[in-house]
């Protein structure tokens, strides 16, 4: 069942991986404002009351205003489970993107044969 | 970790862009794979909706375990979610009725149907009933079906091809049948078939046949016998051989088919107005149903009155008898020895039978001895000798006593006719004057004979 919602979304999921992969790849270098941990908190205990909704499959059916009028849960309950696929396909971009960028920086970083200019060397250190 | 946050607003572009454009492509996949995973089971008014990943089912279902199977299936195809179940069992119908109306050209199924095999079928059967014939299904999907009912109304809408027009009516197990068979004999057909349907289903038929129509025509100029019309397999030999007989100088030419459905005695009715009819010079008998009608010429004025004051009582019980019987004009008068010949002509064509060793006439000679008296009658002034005559076997003064008396049973049949009692002797001479060899059996029939001399 999986895969054949992979295949469906493939498009997505892979622009949302890429996306994933380029945030990690920049936030090792960036210099732009960290999340305060109170926010990274709220959305941790926001996206796991999400996943406890989409597991449960708590959304379902429909809701009636009127005669004419309804809010569609089953459709909200798509939604909900695509946003939260694509938004665990982006973390994990995320996180290969640092760990392939840290392992760059790593790489570069380390000691070389002693050089007759140790100065000049030195400037090539890791900017965050 | 806490940098990667700014990737949340394209992250969101990118889930508004996958809503909008997947959510209708996935929701019409979705129901295509249920509507193809649920092909093979059979559900009335099926409907599958899809609303994201969930897929409402509406149907009614034919038996419980059909719909716990539906729900089963559909639950299992890949990309699905959750199955709304809206499904329900067929109404419970009693009596369980069913109906096929049939309009000459159009047949109209009606009533409840268990299952679309069942329809299937009986549309199939109904189509078959004609070359053109429209049919038109009303019928609807019902549980409550008796036991055999499939075989029970496939039989019933097989009879529909031999009615015209009518109506078969099937509540439970009662099957009624009302209407016009379409032809001869079908409607005894429809009640042999009936004694087919499966035990327990009682009929109650009511079905119009066509009138059976039996004719027969006699043409003297050509002496030529037509039937035509219907008649039952066993009696059309029956009455072909009797028509021989009584139409002894007649070619018959039998155009009778063969047909079931003839009213009860018509054999008897037949023979009993062939006799009639082989008596006219020129007549036309026409039998329908149970009323018989003839017409035509008799040759003399008692043969009429006879035969319109006796064929009512001799017809079978509940028979109709419609005469119009006038008498032919008695043709020129002729010297004796024309009379003479005309005697020999005729009595050489056919015989004057007579039950066999009683002096008792066979009805199937009144025809000859009409034409005799005819004859008779146009030599009023000539004296004739009536001879009876036997072959050797027996007694001789029995037979010559028995062929006195023969010969005296044609005079008085003569004397009924009208002719003068003085104008005809009876005379009986035994064995004693054979044409013929009494050694063969052909010889001795034709030593047994009446003979009619002029003096």
């Amino acid at each position: 069942m999986m895969l054949y919602l992979a295949q469906f979304h493939l498009g997505p999921l892979l622009a949302a991986l890429l996306l994933g992969l380029a945030m990690g790849w920049i936030a090792v270098v960036h210099r732009g404002a960290e999340m305060p941990t109170r926010w990274l908190v709220r959305i941790g205990v926001l996206v796991a009351a999400l996943v406890v909704v989409s597991v449960t499959q708590a959304l379902r059916g429909r809701i009636y205003i009127s005669d004419s009028l309804y809010l569609d849960l089953s459709r909200a309950a798509y939604w909900l489970d695509l946003a939260l696929v694509l938004f665990a396909v982006y973390l994990a971009g995320c996180a290969v993107g640092t760990w392939l960028r840290m392992l760059l920086v790593a790489h570069q970083s380390r000691p070389k044969k002693p050089s007759p200019n140790p100065e000049t060397d030195s400037a090539k250190g890791p900017a965050s | 970790m806490r940098k990667w946050w700014p990737g949340l607003i394209p992250l969101a572009l990118i889930l508004a862009f996958a809503a909008y454009s997947h959510t209708s492509r996935l929701e019409a996949a979705l129901a295509a794979r249920a509507d193809a995973a649920l092909a093979d089971i059979t559900l009335d008014e099926q409907d599958i909706r899809a609303s994201g990943r969930d897929i409402e089912l509406s149907a009614k279902a034919f038996t419980e375990q059909g719909r716990r199977g539906a729900l089963a299936i559909a639950e299992t195809v890949r990309g699905v979610r959750r199955v709304n179940d809206q499904t329900a069992l067929l109404p419970w119908t009693s009596p369980f009725t069913w109906s096929a109306r049939r309009e000459v050209t159009r047949i109209v199924l009606g009533g409840e149907v268990p299952l679309p095999e069942t329809r299937t079928s009986l549309n199939d059967i109904a189509r078959r009933s004609g070359g053109s014939i429209e049919v038109v299904d009303q019928m609807r999907y019902s549980r409550g079906a008796p036991a055999n009912f499939d075989a029970a109304t496939r039989l019933l809408a097989g009879e529909l091809a031999r009615l015209s027009s009518g109506e078969i009516k099937l509540a439970d197990t009662k099957a009624t049948l009302n209407g016009m068979a379409r032809e001869l004999g079908d409607r005894e057909l429809i009640m042999l078939a009936l004694r087919e349907l499966p035990a327990g289903f009682t009929t109650e038929v009511n079905i119009q046949a066509p009138p059976y129509v039996f004719q027969a025509n006699k043409d003297p100029v050509t002496s030529i016998v037509t039937f035509s019309g219907y008649a039952p397999d066993n009696v059309r030999r029956q009455i072909v051989t009797a028509a021989g007989r009584k139409f002894f100088s007649d070619i018959i030419i039998d155009g009778l088919r063969v047909a079931l459905g003839a009213p009860a005695g018509f054999a008897n009715a037949v023979t009993v107005a062939l006799g009639d009819l082989s008596r006219l010079s020129t007549g036309s008998l026409v039998i329908a149903d149970r009323t018989v009608k003839l017409t035509g010429d008799a040759f003399y004025e008692a043969a009429a009155t006879q035969i319109r004051d006796t064929l009512q009582s001799r017809l079978p019980e509940g028979w109709q008898a419609e005469t119009e019987i006038s008498v032919k004009p008695l043709a020129g008068a002729v010297d004796s020895a024309v009379c003479q010949r005309l005697f020999s002509d005729l009595l050489a064509r056919g015989r004057i039978r007579f039950e066999s060793g009683r002096a008792t006439i066979d009805p199937d000679s009144a025809s000859l001895l009409d034409q005799l008296v005819a004859i008779a009658m146009r030599c009023p002034t000539t004296l004739v000798e009536i001879a009876g005559h036997t072959d050797a076997d027996g007694d001789d003064a029995a037979n010559l006593s028995l062929s006195q008396r023969r010969a005296r049973a044609v005079v008085d049949y003569m004397t009924a006719a009208g002719l003068s009692g003085e104008r005809l002797m009876a005379v009986g001479y035994g064995r004693m004057q054979p044409i013929a060899s009494n050694d063969t059996e052909e010889g001795k029939t034709q030593n047994r004979r009446i003979e009619f001399t002029v003096r």
